[in-house]
């Protein structure tokens, strides 16, 4: 009897301590978010209220139709006409660069996985680990000399510098994840797809490819969350054509439109944020696959 | 069947004809793109960070080590090793804890669970620009999230100015980066909770071994390798963050928040001084290149021992 009342007991305890960790996990990830999801749906000078209206009093769509129409309403400080007038473009421009990111990198990377994979060729592992080591270099210290060389292909300025310059980065960490799921997947049907007389290409494309089809998605995504995400190069080798570099255009401006600024930060995490949800369990696949396996 | 040994045959040789050049087409639009984008510059920059580049007379002259004299001599490469350095400490305590906490959570199983694993994601899903943004929006001083909360629940009667003062400026840029990081780590130690195999924890029940024994001989036990992963990761971040921190303070104030990072960029893009800023980056890219090394080591060990 005794016994039942301890398990009762430490099933509670359970159950309590975890509902608070949930209850902490709730906060730490939605207090930040929800916050600016209250701002973007306020007016500026409900913005300002102390203590703060924890829910708008007078809920507004006002913002998110300046960011989309790409106008400012005059009103009070916030005047400066057309501030958002480049976002929409800059959302293109940041899903044709993500798509052409997510295909060149498969395409480039899958090959260079499937060769690092089935054949042995001399230097195969060392320049397997020169390829890996790459990943690991500073993107940061070498925008100098990369500026020069676009500059001279003339691509500063253009979506193709970015959509190389990523495709690029990301490629060790694809070639690395493609390699072990090629790895993992049976030689023999591709050897026997072989013996009877298919080529290289017909065995890799009906019978390897689609086999890898959940890892090709894993690394797909990743490209695509990276692609979106990128802000130094967007900086640097372009005059803000995406979406990150504007967004800290705004925010250096000398008024800052907070409540736009919340609305535009708002419409420009939909995409990835929708992408991680739908392709969760690929993504949280690839994510331990390329970081614990190798 | 005679025939079918010279097809065996012929199949055969021309799987050998292949294996020669194949490989190397494969290869060959990766490996150019990766020489021409990152390792020609790689190239390049070490040469600059023995240079003295005038941009105005165009003109590169060889300086040798002068520019590494130059930068461990100066007091703001030391100031910024040593932002760097507490800035690190939080980055890679906070969210491997805060993500090993979360990972042990989500594995229980609650009414919830799923709803937990769906939002956890969602830091990792923004972009940094966007994480330093929203801890813009918590720490701001006239209507920051946090000065709020804390007005609202009547712990401060007047709004802290948390972003003018160096040391508040210096943890909230570390916790806005250890923010997104936690997900990540989670993830990741989430993924290896779930392989572990429940007969394990029934084994050990069976043994005797207590809740604590448990965790020590079976969890924690399990999650060593993924710990070290996540924590390489984490190290690498503490050193290579530059986008959250730049959106939120870009080194302020005075030079409270200048990482490594943040100081390569002002050699290099306001004071135009691409010796110093290549020399910055080439310490920089040994530090991380030395964990990164650790790091392959580690993997190239695991992966010999479970082939």
């Amino acid at each position: 009897m005794s016994h039942t009342y301890r398990k009762f007991g430490q099933t509670l305890v359970r159950k309590t301590i975890t509902y608070f960790a949930f209850f902490c996990l709730l906060f730490w990830v939605g207090f930040p978010v929800y916050y600016m999801l209250i701002t973007s749906f306020m007016n500026s000078h409900e913005l300002g209220a102390k203590p703060p209206n924890w829910i708008p009093q007078e809920p507004t769509i006002e913002n998110y139709r300046e960011v989309v129409m790409g106008e400012t309403a005059v009103r009070g400080a916030h005047s400066s006409h057309g501030e958002f007038s480049r976002m929409m473009p800059a959302l293109l421009n940041s899903t044709f660069v993500s798509v052409a990111v997510v295909f060149s990198n498969l395409i480039i990377g899958g090959m260079a996985a499937y060769a690092f994979s089935r054949f042995d060729f001399r230097l195969s592992r060392i320049v397997y680990l020169g390829v890996l080591m790459t990943r690991v270099l500073p993107a940061l210290s070498l925008i100098v000399p990369l500026f020069i060389i676009l500059r001279k292909l003339a691509l500063i300025n253009t979506l193709w510098a970015l959509i190389l310059t990523y495709t690029i980065f990301i490629l060790p960490l694809t070639i690395w994840i493609l390699r072990e799921y090629f790895d993992t997947l049976a030689r023999d049907i591709e050897e026997m797809a072989l013996i009877d007389g298919a080529t290289r290409w017909q065995a890799f494309r009906m019978v390897v490819a689609p086999l890898a089809v959940p890892g090709l998605i894993a690394v797909g995504v990743m490209s695509f969350m990276e692609a979106w995400s990128e802000f130094f190069f967007a900086l640097t080798l372009t005059n803000s054509l995406t979406y990150p570099p504007l967004l800290m255009s705004y925010r250096n401006l000398a008024q800052v439109n907070w409540n736009g600024l919340a609305a535009a930060t708002t419409i420009g995490v939909l995409p990835p944020v929708t992408v991680a949800f739908v392709f969760q369990r690929y993504l949280v696949r690839g994510l331990s696959e390329g970081a614990v396996k190798g | 069947m005679a025939s079918e040994q010279l097809g065996k045959a012929a199949a055969q040789q021309r799987k050998h004809w292949d294996r020669k050049w194949i490989p190397y087409v494969l290869l060959a639009p990766a490996l150019v793109t990766i020489f021409v984008i990152i390792l020609s510059p790689l190239a390049t920059t070490i040469y600059y960070s023995f240079s003295n580049i005038d941009l105005i007379r165009d003109r590169t002259t060889f300086v040798g080590i002068d520019n590494y004299v130059e930068l461990f001599g100066s007091r703001l490469f030391w100031k910024a090793v040593e932002v760097n350095l507490k800035f690190a400490a939080i980055v890679v305590t906070v969210p491997t804890l805060t993500g090993l906490f979360f990972a042990l959570l989500l594995v229980e199983n609650f009414k919830g669970r799923s709803i937990g694993r769906t939002l956890l994601i969602l830091p990792w899903a923004l972009p940094w620009i966007v994480v330093g943004l929203l801890w813009n929006w918590v720490v701001n001083a006239q209507f920051g999230a946090l000065n709020g909360l804390l007005y609202t629940l009547g712990l401060i009667d007047k709004y802290i100015p948390f972003m003018a003062d160096e040391d508040w400026a210096l943890v909230f840029t570390a916790m806005a980066s250890a923010w997104r990081q936690t997900s990540f780590s989670a993830i990741l130690l989430l993924a290896a909770l779930q392989t572990i195999p429940e007969d394990l924890y029934d084994a050990a029940k069976v043994d005797g071994a207590g809740m604590r024994a448990r965790f020590r001989f079976i969890t924690f036990a399990w999650l060593r390798p993924t710990l070290t992963i996540v924590l390489l990761y984490n190290v690498v971040l503490g050193f290579l963050q530059f986008d959250a921190v730049w959106i939120m303070t870009q080194g302020g104030p005075g030079d409270a928040t200048m990482l490594i990072s943040v100081l390569l960029y002002r050699y290099t893009f306001i004071n135009f001084d691409l010796g110093m800023g290549a020399a910055v980056s080439n310490v920089l890219g040994l530090i991380t290149m030395g964990v990164g090394l650790i790091f392959v080591r580690l993997i190239y060990r695991s992966h010999t021992t479970y082939a």
